[in-house]
């Protein structure tokens, strides 16, 4: 027998349909588990699958949808047991295969999950291993409605069995899934990972499918599977029924295989009628495979991105080059300082954004990972993982929710050998680096034949040039005066190779004054002559310039409404400024609660008020007053925190000012939602207001061990601790911390609130104080500290 | 696979008005106070909600005292049975404002405490105000007691396992549970509702 993707490319060929209406007609009650019939009622399950061949199905899903180790202690009886059920029926028939069928765990991923990435890739890995011997003819993954989940399972299908892989995902009315990829995403990650096959599966029915089939024809380069639901269930006389039958499914199958559907089948509430009018009615049909995608594209958990002639904007400001900030950033571990950074590049308006936290003193895979994840968690843009360590690298990649940009690969063999096999095993656009054992040539003719090389050598790996995006490297101008003409000329030839170009656009001006000048120039300069993508500041107005007025200037923003936009919003931005510093005084900005121009008003002060001054003097009286007002009923919670972000927007202002020796973390705070509890809204309301006052603080987030506290505490020898609980059920996590760390130091104070705290509760567990709300808190910790 | 017996409700941000009692209890303001940050929170999270509840109609066997057994799960709760009292038939459901809620709370815990607290309360009360728009579409001209949850009384929290399982709440409305029994996308209830005979 031919293997199914050697079939694939001859004919269309056709899954079977639904499971359950077929296994309810035969007997199972309605919530039961049908896996559990691979045991116990056998005959049916081999007569299912060999109604659905009869029908003119050529795949047939095996029983195992919901089967792992989670749910099942015998997963692996249940696998085997399905496995065999379909061969049964598939024995003796022609074009006849089995699938493997795999679906979700049902929980969802870090970081919004409980569930870890490695975990769920384990957890497929034991279903797959248990699957691979048994003779199945392909894996199908679906009913996925995560991208990383999606990437969990294909990754586990992947490194445990050679057997071709399926994809299918839900997509919702909106075009996305549940977690809010569209379908360009999901084709660019999993055409990366090298998937056989990938489609959609499950949703609402056929004619929603019809809607987003597009979308798979003009993006995807392999075939393309739909098997839809018999529409939407509805109650009728009492029985539930699907709104689409047999012929109206099989209509609609012929307009998807004519709008470039692969592989037909069904899901939920289709049968075998289903299937064979679809076979019946779709077998005529002219058949083609989906074309080749010449497309360069990296993606997210929501979007994919395309690397083309509309510019990219790489946000380049996660990088600690030159960054105190970010450095202390990275070796204290604030993550908060990273995903601002991230945030703002955002709302700036990047497409993509560059991760590199490489830092002699700390770990910088596991650092990478962290920023990754936690990235992921606030902002929707594709990263770009940058580092030149291979390690790292992987890590990254396999870890990442959607197609990455690596940055980077280069000439040299180590890196070529280093790079390309994750490139090839996890799937990325790769940022190639024109320099080599030589160096960076000097001439653009130079610069070429390095990126030849590595365009070469990648097509080894069975890495096509489309994904590669050749860096041909900014010198700086101001120690060797040909350079920028060299790097311009070398995007030039560069392009005529096929590929797509970018280029760190800032390290062109180093060492010279007013950098913005000569940088946003020479971006001009390198948009005119071709370069899709700059790694750049997106802050800088003069790079921000130049990239409107470039898309404006070349057919690129239709009716100048993007250019017009930005152009507007840039005014205001400085009316504002004129008007804030005009009507408020610091003071007056805090207690409204204005952030932007707290910030502003602060730096004015700056220059002729001492730092300590502006600290004392103006906002601890404004936070005073907004906390009286709150404390009397006179003002509300949200107002309370929006005085508090002002309040931290100036002390960020001031802190930058102070000498690291001068600023004060002798007044510190431990800060935690205690173990099993998280829950952490009040904790986060205690954590700003303390800042805002201040107060230094470790906040070690939630579901935090006792032994963890302690160690903080002891760490930092901080002798004030805030724990925090919402439900009843973690307040014995709370005793049992509190008495861990009078255990370990009797000078410790512990302070204690939350939703079912009080201070008779408070008193029991032995809190020194019961905050009952964030302003008490703060009023317990100055008298703490006798400030 | 999955049980075919399962209705859907679904609404847009813009379909649901928030319930503005319930809102200012959640924020801790008198009633019909009003501001800038909690009108703009309450723009964006209208854009991004989407609302989202599956639901069955079953029977419910209330023949043994503080028992209620809907055959896929068997609830002893004196205060649910209480509930259900007079109630041979329930709807059973499940329901979320969507993973999109999390991903903007998570974001403005980085940028704005103040715009995290008041987003988060309006996320709740949004949820609480579809519950009610749900329930009364699934009601009818039916008869009903209020809807009653998994963690209300001595219903335990546990029953949220079965229940979501049986809802096809993973698949359906990206619902997933952690071992603490609380509830992926958080803004997500699940409840009963009994039918009177």
């Amino acid at each position: 027998m031919k293997k199914i993707i050697e079939l694939v490319k001859e004919k269309r060929i056709f899954f079977d349909g639904g499971t359950g209406t077929v296994l309810q007609s035969m007997g199972l009650a309605a919530g039961k588990s049908p896996e559990l019939w691979n045991l116990t009622d056998p005959e049916k399950i081999i007569s299912l699958h060999n109604m659905y061949f009869d029908a003119g199905a050529n795949i047939v899903k095996t029983n195992t949808f919901g089967v792992n180790k989670d749910k099942f202690t015998n997963f692996k009886e249940l696998i085997r047991e399905g496995i065999r059920c379909a061969k049964v029926a598939a024995q003796g028939r022609e074009d006849a295969y089995v699938a493997y069928d795999m679906g979700p765990t049902g929980q969802l991923l870090e970081p919004l999950g409980p569930l870890k990435f490695e975990d769920a890739v384990e957890l497929f890995a034991e279903n797959v291993r248990a699957a691979a011997d048994c003779g199945a003819d392909l894996i199908l993954i679906e009913t996925m409605n995560d991208s990383y989940e999606t990437k969990a399972a294909v990754i586990a299908a992947k490194e445990n069995s050679d057997l071709p892989v399926f994809v299918t995902n839900v997509y919702d009315e909106s075009g996305k899934l549940m977690t809010g990829a569209d379908p360009a995403a999901m084709i660019a990650m999993l055409e990366g990972l090298r998937v056989d096959a990938l489609g959609m599966n499950c949703s609402l029915g056929p004619d929603m499918m019809l809607k987003i089939i597009g979308e798979f024809r003009n993006h995807s380069s392999l075939p393309v599977i739909v098997n839809p639901n018999a529409g939407l269930p509805v109650v009728r006389d009492g029985q539930t029924v699907y709104t689409v039958g047999a012929d109206e499914f099989s209509d609609y199958m012929v307009k998807l295989a004519q709008g470039g559907a692969t592989i037909l089948g069904g899901c939920c509430g289709t049968t075998p009628e289903f299937i064979a009018a679809t076979v019946n009615k779709t077998n005529t049909l002219p058949y083609s495979v989906p074309s080749f995608k010449n497309e360069t594209v990296v993606s997210s958990y929501t979007h994919a991105v395309f690397i083309d002639e509309d510019p990219i904007l790489i946000g380049e400001r996660i990088n600690p080059t030159g960054k105190p900030k970010l450095k202390e950033a990275l070796r204290s571990g604030d993550m908060n300082y990273i995903l601002n950074e991230g945030i703002r590049q955002t709302d700036a308006g990047c497409h993509i954004l560059d991760v590199n936290v490489g830092l002699p003193e700390i770990d910088e895979t596991e650092m990478m990972k962290r920023c990754i994840s936690a990235l992921q968690a606030v902002t929707d843009l594709p990263l770009q993982i940058d580092s030149t360590k291979t390690e790292t690298l992987e890590g990254a990649m396999r870890m990442y929710n959607g197609k990455p940009l690596v940055n980077s690969v280069n000439g040299t063999e180590e890196s070529m050998k280093n790079v390309l096999p994750l490139v090839q095993k996890y799937g990325g656009g790769l940022i190639a680096l024109t320099i080599d054992e030589g160096g960076i040539p000097e001439t653009a003719e130079g610069r070429a034949k390095v990126a030849e090389k590595i365009i070469s050598r990648a097509s080894e790996y069975g890495i096509d040039k489309k994904e590669i995006v050749v860096d041909p490297l900014a010198l700086t101008v101001s120690s060797n005066p040909e350079s920028a003409v060299v790097t311009l000329e070398s995007i030039r030839l560069i392009r005529k190779l096929g590929v797509k170009t970018s280029l760190g656009i800032s390290n062109i001006s180093f060492g010279l004054p007013q950098r913005d000048l000569i940088t946003s120039t020479f971006y001009a300069n390198a948009l005119q002559t071709g370069l899709n993508c700059a790694i750049m500041n997106p802050f800088s107005e003069a790079m921000m310039n130049v990239y409107f007025a470039f898309r404006a200037l070349n057919r690129l923003d239709t009716g100048c409404t993007d250019y017009i936009t930005y152009a507007s919003s840039t005014g205001e931005k400085t009316t504002v400024k004129t008007q804030d510093t005009k009507e408020e005084t610091l003071h007056t900005a805090i207690v409204k609660g204005l952030k932007d121009s707290a910030a502003l008003l602060t730096e004015k002060l700056i220059g002729n008020t001492q730092p300590l001054e502006i600290i004392d003097g103006q906002i601890i009286p404004a936070l005073n007053e907004i906390g009286l007002a709150f404390e009397q009923k006179k003002a509300y919670l949200p107002q309370l925190l929006m005085s508090a972000d002002a309040a931290s927007a100036a002390f960020e202002v001031v802190k930058r000012s102070l000498p690291a020796s001068q600023s004060d973390s002798s007044r510190a705070i431990v800060l935690a939602t205690v173990q099993g509890d998280i829950h952490d809204i009040g904790k986060n309301i205690v954590k700003v207001l303390m800042e805002s006052y201040g107060f230094t603080v470790y906040d070690l987030g939630r579901d935090v061990p006792p032994e963890r506290i302690r160690d903080c505490a002891l760490e930092h020898n901080c002798k004030l601790v805030g724990l925090s609980a919402l439900m009843t059920t973690t307040v014995p996590a709370m005793a049992e911390t509190i008495k861990l760390l009078n255990e370990t130091d009797p000078d410790i104070k512990t302070v204690v609130g939350g939703a079912v705290l009080n201070q008779e509760y408070a008193d029991m567990i032995g809190a020194d104080h019961y905050g009952k709300d964030a302003m008490d808190s703060v009023r317990y910790a100055q008298e703490f500290y006798n400030c | 696979m999955k049980s075919n017996d399962i209705m859907m409700i679904t609404a847009s941000g813009a379909d649901i008005e928030v319930n503005r009692r319930e809102l200012a209890a959640r924020l801790g303001v008198v009633r019909n106070y009003s501001d800038d940050l909690i009108e703009s929170c309450m723009k964006r999270l209208e854009k991004i909600i989407q609302y989202k509840c599956a639901y069955i109609r079953c029977n419910v066997d209330m023949s043994e005292e503080n028992i209620c057994d809907f055959r896929f799960m068997r609830v002893e709760s004196r205060n649910l049975y209480r509930n259900l009292s007079g109630c041979s038939e329930a709807f059973v459901m499940a329901m979320t404002c969507g993973i999109a809620v999390d991903r903007e709370l998570a974001k403005l815990k980085i940028t704005s405490l103040a715009e995290y607290f008041v987003t988060d309360g309006i996320a709740s009360a949004a949820i609480d105000s579809f519950a009610d728009y749900a329930v009364k579409k699934m009601r009818g001209e039916l008869k009903t007691p209020p809807r009653f949850s998994p963690g209300y009384g001595d219903f335990s929290l546990s029953f949220q396992v079965p229940l979501l399982e049986r809802l096809n709440a993973h698949g359906l409305l990206g619902i997933n549970l952690d071992s603490a029994y609380l509830m992926t996308p958080m803004k997500s209830i699940t409840a009963v509702m009994g039918i009177k005979k």
